[in-house]
């Protein structure tokens, strides 16, 4: 099968000899659809992504054996003989257009990097934290993302932060780890250098998750309503001036779609908190109709442009429609009634994807494939 | 996009500098072992574990209870410790062992004597500072790491007989484990790299 960017290149070709172009614009066109063509993922560099990662691992879990038939100074040798081999032989691999090699040995490397932080701890028993050692591995990665111009290196100072958000996130007694914000903040600005899309969808998305860690921690109305109020305004901002906000967060235009999950992420706090008094105040009530209407009006607003903003809202009006169920309508029926409820449900459901993704899709086709 | 010899010259700047960082590490851990005050503690051990560098014994040591009396520097009226360091003057005891003279939350008012030794810790905050209580300071001495499955057995043994740690200790009072002898016999002893 013909991949998109050489059918075009050959439409491209005709359209220059039909006359429809001329020579120019057909060299931009053709070198718009190359520079383009790089940001896709082929099967190859996807498998040749996972043998890095599996090497990775195998070289942690190596050193976490602490193996002594080798001497520990041989380990720390191959381990930094691997740093060096990675990062040098990626750059050679990336510069002679084997780019997707490159980056894995880059990842290899990094990975390199994380195990000798841990076998240089074991050596000399250090009993600093895990999470103190993932910070070291993670500004080293983040820096390899910054000199090399990385994508996957930027993901993957991104996972290594995550980690450590985890990490401390769940750790009793231990302090709240605030300073992923910072991290995100780091990683985010790096993204713009490193030209890594993937790396920002997935910052907002972990900084939702350090928003939910933080409501555990802190009273969860004054998390979640800055939160709504904040999504809302990036929504209207994401739709109202598409353009000039997209040129500057360089989302791919899924700001929206972020901003939704947010949205119904910060409700959903809400409601979780207000659940409970359900019974003798109106605060779930309310915070169920901001939710349900806040759904309706992003598909009226931006449904037409995004599949995916359609199915986050579908998704959110599942959510909702259980969580009040539950919440409101629990005490009133048995178990038969739950079925037959569930059953209403979820043909209401049905009824209201299948009627809305059939006005989407009929009058704008082009449009829906976003 | 990056020229060719740019992107090879900053990869190899990159791996430099990371070898570089994790030599600087190794090299001021060896220096501790070389050159440190050498103290033997007592231990006990606590539970093993450890997701990236394998096996380790937990230890607890006698000078991680420091009776509050010891600490010298209290402000009057302090109820709650804040998050410092804590420096722990010890002295060597008649079978070896060394144990805690004095405390200073801070900074040692004076160096140690000659036979004396002065350990750096950590205190968290909030440790209760009434005067009949222990504080549990941090050491950085606290896990030992062993080769994969023989964690469990030492560890038996500890619960039977008292073991030692032999920890060198820099000038500035950071601390390098150095060996696990038990009793007489030296298990393990660290070679400098």
């Amino acid at each position: 099968m013909a991949s998109y960017s050489s059918r075009v290149r050959l439409d491209i070709a005709r359209w220059q000899q039909a006359g429809l172009i001329d020579a120019p614009t057909a060299d931009m066109l053709t070198r718009d659809v190359e520079a383009n063509e790089r940001k896709s993922l082929s099967f190859g560099s996807i498998l040749a992504m996972m043998a890095a990662l599996l090497f990775g691992a195998a070289i942690l879990i190596f050193i976490a054996a602490n193996w002594e038939v080798i001497p520990r100074l041989v380990r720390v040798a191959a381990l930094f003989a691997v740093i060096l081999a990675g990062y040098v032989g990626g750059a050679v691999l990336k510069m002679r257009d084997h780019a997707a090699i490159g980056e894995a040995l880059w990842i290899v490397a990094a990975a390199a990097f994380g195990g000798s932080i841990a076998l240089i701890g074991q050596m000399y028993h250090l009993s600093g934290d895990e999470a103190s050692a993932v910070v070291t591995w993670g500004a080293g990665t983040a820096l390899a993302a910054v000199a090399l111009r990385s994508n996957p290196l930027t993901v993957a100072a991104l996972g290594i932060a995550d980690a450590w958000l985890f990490l401390k996130g769940f750790e009793y007694r231990a302090e709240f780890p605030h300073l992923f914000v910072v991290m995100a903040l780091v990683l985010f600005a790096v993204s713009f250098w490193t030209r890594s899309q993937a790396a920002r969808h997935l910052i907002i998305l972990s900084v939702l998750f350090y928003l939910v860690l933080l409501v555990t921690r802190y009273d969860t109305l004054q998390v979640a309503i800055p939160l709504v109020v904040a999504s809302v305004l990036l929504f209207i901002a994401a739709i109202f001036a598409a353009g000039p906000v997209d040129r500057i967060l360089q989302l791919g235009g899924r700001l929206p779609l972020h901003a939704l999950i947010g949205f119904l992420t910060g409700l959903a706090m809400i409601q979780f908190e207000l659940a409970d008094e359900s019974s003798y105040s109106s605060g779930f009530a309310i915070a169920s109709a901001v939710a349900l209407a806040g759904i309706v009006a992003a598909i009226v607003l931006g449904g037409r442009e995004s599949r995916g903003l359609r199915w986050v809202a579908y998704a959110g009006f599942a959510f909702e429609l259980a969580i009040i169920y539950v919440v409101m309508l629990q005490s009133m029926l048995d178990t038969a009634g739950f079925f037959l409820a569930a059953a209403v449900l979820l043909a209401v459901l049905a009824f209201i994807i299948i009627r809305i993704e059939k006005r989407m899709n009929a009058p704008d086709m082009t449009g829906a494939a976003a | 996009m990056m020229t060719g010899k740019r992107l090879i010259i900053s990869a190899l700047a990159l791996a430099l500098v990371q070898i570089g960082f994790l030599s600087w590490i190794i090299a001021g851990r060896a220096a501790i072992l070389r050159d440190g005050k050498q103290v033997l503690l007592r231990v006990e051990p606590i539970d093993p574990r450890d997701l990236l560098r394998g096996d380790y014994i937990s230890l607890g040591y006698e000078i991680s209870r420091i009776p509050v009396k010891l600490i010298g520097n209290i402000p009057a009226g302090k109820l709650a410790s804040d998050d410092t360091p804590i420096v722990v003057r010890l002295k060597p005891g008649a079978d070896g062992y060394w144990g805690p003279t004095a405390a200073w939350f801070g900074q040692a008012p004076a160096p140690a004597a000659s036979g004396e030794a002065d350990i750096v810790g950590h205190v968290s905050e909030g440790s209760d500072l009434s005067a009949a209580t222990t504080i549990a300071p941090d050491y950085g001495i606290e896990r030992f790491y062993l080769p994969e499955g023989e964690g469990m057995a030492i560890q038996n043994d500890m619960r039977v007989r008292p073991f030692g740690i032999r920890v060198a200790i820099a000038a500035n009072g950071t601390a390098q484990i150095k060996a696990l002898v038990d009793g007489d016999k030296t298990l393990f002893e660290e070679p400098l790299y």
